[in-house]
């Protein structure tokens, strides 16, 4: 394939000479010709390609307003963009960035599959990794206690934690009989667990009648539903998140399943959330939007200026991946300048990396933090949802708003003992 | 009584999208002798280009109780496809199975780029179009009226082609060409017309399952991949040529599904394939597949 085909130079900013001048001036003894490349891996296509996409574009949201501000300690972002597919062909791409493009720092990956393979690779180059999503744990044991070179996001059971504990504060009381159709791999079946711990963990007793695992991407749930609708459940927990949940939600719609006052606990809608229309969405379910919630009231500036911009550019409203990879860069970017004011010099990989752990910034839905052990700490946002909007989808009619040192398990912490012991509030 | 409803009416469901696809593949294999791996191709096809027929449809102001009829009737234009893939095969037709095979599977792959051009990579859903049409509710039963429709519908399809099989002098050529093909040949069977019908019809048959369906599902460059899987499956049970085995494998394979699904999710495929390997071991040419001596 054409190099040039799949190499996106962003140049961004560069008919704001005159503005971003002064930035530069700023650093006049470091100032370097060159810009600092970032590579980028993303999925373009299948199930997670609108994700990928909404996560560049979070990602080219931030490269603009930096590059437009002088750049990262005065130099100018320079993006390549690579695919995210499979394991293998993932890994390829990101010896080629670091390798050939000799970029600076790589950023992106979606999937928990590809980040759990890629990891390891990324500490054996010592190449420096920021993940938007997914982890490196193996279902919730991770594999890399004490990385390096790579930095990884919240916990992927961080909005399950918190749906169960909404769930438990709304609800505790008003149901016995639960089911569950989430995702047929380690995500899906530890945020079902997860949930099942925590109403074991706040003393709601509780029955599960069903528990369904569609494999990702089936496309007929109608034998899911029924099964669904046969086990008569009080409370249907689900995490699925990619083009199945707005099938599941018309097949229920459709079949009945909504029409018995059963409650709906859906941490990952928020992937879907413009597709889940209201039609065949209720009012009053438990809709997870993860790190960003486009609608919040009390939102930003910095989001609101987003959020403007994604639906002026792209007629579209975005979700949390554009949160987590623009946190990625504003990460990197704060370690980067850390390090440079710190050394008073252009600063070396080792050093960057060093000034990443604790950094704190504020992204776009709200303040987050790096830890120490190379974890993101993020602000969560879930709520009940409400027709009562101006959009053909659902909203939340309550936000409710934790974040993520609530409802992660801290360094080094089994995930599962964490839950029994830990003092979480609801 | 409900849940048993719900369960069979899923299952039967399946089993109907399922059907129309396995006939196409049943068909072209019982004249032409070629397993079709591009079948999956079609039916993803159809789903895709439904889902712009109902977008045009919308567009134009058609009223929503006429989108089935367009879904159906995008599905048959779509089968002008079919004597175009027809001509490609004829390089095949008397060559080594494999290359048959590797042809099919070749087409798989290129109509999934065709897909990717035209929609793009990502899946394509077609809003709430299926609860346009309602609910059935027959006391304590409920279930979405366009499934039932799409039930019917294969009903009536596969009838068709029983009628026209067995009633049509074409559909008795047909029968006969597929029975004895030197023979048909013999008499003067146009083998090109013959075969280049048979494929359009085939062709027909998976893009209207496509296009049935993308109302209560997605369109996903996935799919030709996922339902050939299962197709396959009904092919075996049934017996590879038979259209009574396909829709009796079709049935069979939909509600064993349900059934899984509804007491023990995980035994989902293994449920399928349990099927299939009893079938394999006890019959080995189907339900209602011959022998081959």
């Amino acid at each position: 394939m054409n190099s040039k085909r799949r190499k996106l130079l962003q140049a961004l900013g560069g008919t704001g000479v005159v503005a971003a001048a002064s930035p530069y001036l700023s650093f006049p003894a470091f100032a370097q010709n060159t810009p600092i490349k970032v590579g980028i891996i993303a999925p373009k296509a299948g199930i997670a390609g609108t994700i990928g996409e909404c996560g560049l574009r979070g990602t080219m949201f931030a490269v603009e307003r930096i590059n437009a501000t002088g750049g990262i300690a005065g130099r100018k972002v320079e993006l390549i963009v690579e695919e995210e597919t499979n394991p293998k062909d993932s890994i390829e791409r990101l010896r080629k960035l670091v390798l050939q493009d000799k970029v600076d720092c790589v950023q992106g990956i979606v999937s928990s599959g590809v980040s759990l393979a890629m990891g390891a690779v990324a500490e054996e180059m010592k190449a420096l990794l920021i993940f938007w999503d997914g982890t490196t744990q193996d279902g919730v044991k991770e594999t890399m206690a004490n990385p390096r070179y790579v930095f990884r996001s919240t916990d992927n059971e961080c909005e399950a934690v918190m749906a169960s504990l909404l769930a438990i504060k709304y609800w505790k009381g008003k149901f016995k009989t639960i089911a569950g159709i989430n995702p047929d791999y380690s995500y899906g079946r530890n945020n079902f667990a997860a949930f099942q711990a925590l109403l074991k963990k706040f003393g709601v007793e509780h029955k599960v009648v069903a528990d369904q695992w569609p494999k990702v991407g089936t496309t007929d749930l109608n034998s899911h539903v029924a099964a669904l609708k046969a086990a008569k459940p009080d409370l249907i927990f689900s995490s699925l998140l990619f083009a199945d949940l707005p099938i599941f939600m018309r097949t229920a719609h459709g079949a009945g399943l909504m029409d018995g006052g059963t409650k709906f606990v859906f941490p990952a809608a928020g992937f879907q959330h413009t597709a889940l229309k209201k039609s065949f969405t209720p009012e009053g379910m438990i809709f997870g939007h993860n790190t960003l919630y486009f609608d919040h009231k009390d939102a930003s500036p910095l989001q609101k200026d987003f959020v403007k911009m994604y639906v002026d550019k792209y007629k579209d409203y975005p979700h949390w991946e554009a949160d987590r990879a623009y946190f990625a860069m504003q990460v990197f970017k704060a370690g980067v300048e850390a390090a440079q004011k710190a050394k008073n010099a252009w600063p070396g990989k080792e050093d960057i990396i060093s000034a990443m752990e604790g950094v704190k910034v504020q992204s776009l839905g709200g303040p987050g933090h790096m830890r120490k052990d190379h974890i993101a700490e993020q602000t969560f946002y879930q709520g009940l949802t409400t027709h009562k909007n101006s959009y053909d989808f659902p909203t939340l009619g309550t936000v409710d708003t934790m974040y993520s040192d609530q409802i992660q398990k801290p360094p080094g912490a089994d995930f599962w003992k964490w839950i029994e012991t830990a003092q979480i509030k609801l | 009584m409900t849940a048993l409803f719900d369960i069979v009416f899923g299952g039967v469901f399946h089993a109907a999208v399922l059907f129309l696809v396995a006939a196409g593949l049943q068909l072209v294999f019982g004249v032409q002798k070629i397993v079709n791996l591009a079948c999956g191709s079609f039916y993803a096809l159809g789903a895709y280009f439904g889902i712009s027929a109902v977008n045009w449809a919308i567009a134009a102001g058609v009223p929503p109780v006429l989108f089935l009829p367009v879904l159906i009737l995008s599905g048959i234009v779509l089968g002008a496809i079919g004597p175009f893939i027809e001509a490609l095969l004829r390089t095949v037709y008397d060559r080594d199975e494999a290359f048959q095979l590797l042809l099919t599977f070749a087409l798989v792959l290129m109509f999934q780029d065709v897909l990717r051009y035209f929609w793009g990579a990502n899946p394509q859903q077609l809003g709430d179009i299926a609860s346009l049409y309602g609910s059935i509710q027959l006391g304590a039963v409920k279930g979405p009226a366009y499934n039932l429709l799409v039930i019917l519908a294969s009903i009536v399809i596969a009838l068709g082609i029983g009628a026209f099989l067995q009633k049509t002098n074409f559909g008795r050529i047909l029968r006969a060409t597929a029975e004895n093909r030197e023979m048909a040949l013999a008499l003067g069977v146009n083998a090109r017309v013959m075969y280049a019908s048979v494929f359009t019809l085939g062709t027909i048959l998976g893009t209207v399952g496509g296009a049935l369906v993308v109302p209560t599902a997605a369109a996903s460059l996935d799919m030709p991949v996922e339902l050939v899987v299962e197709s396959f499956a009904v092919v075996v049970i049934g017996g590879l040529g038979s259209m009574r085995g396909a829709l009796v494998g079709a049935l069979i394979v939909g509600l064993m599904r349900a059934a899984a699904i509804s007491w023990y999710a995980e035994l989902e495929m293994l449920a399928i394939y349990l099927v299939v390997i009893i079938v394999l071991v006890f019959r080995p040419a189907g339900l209602f597949g011959k022998a081959v001596e």
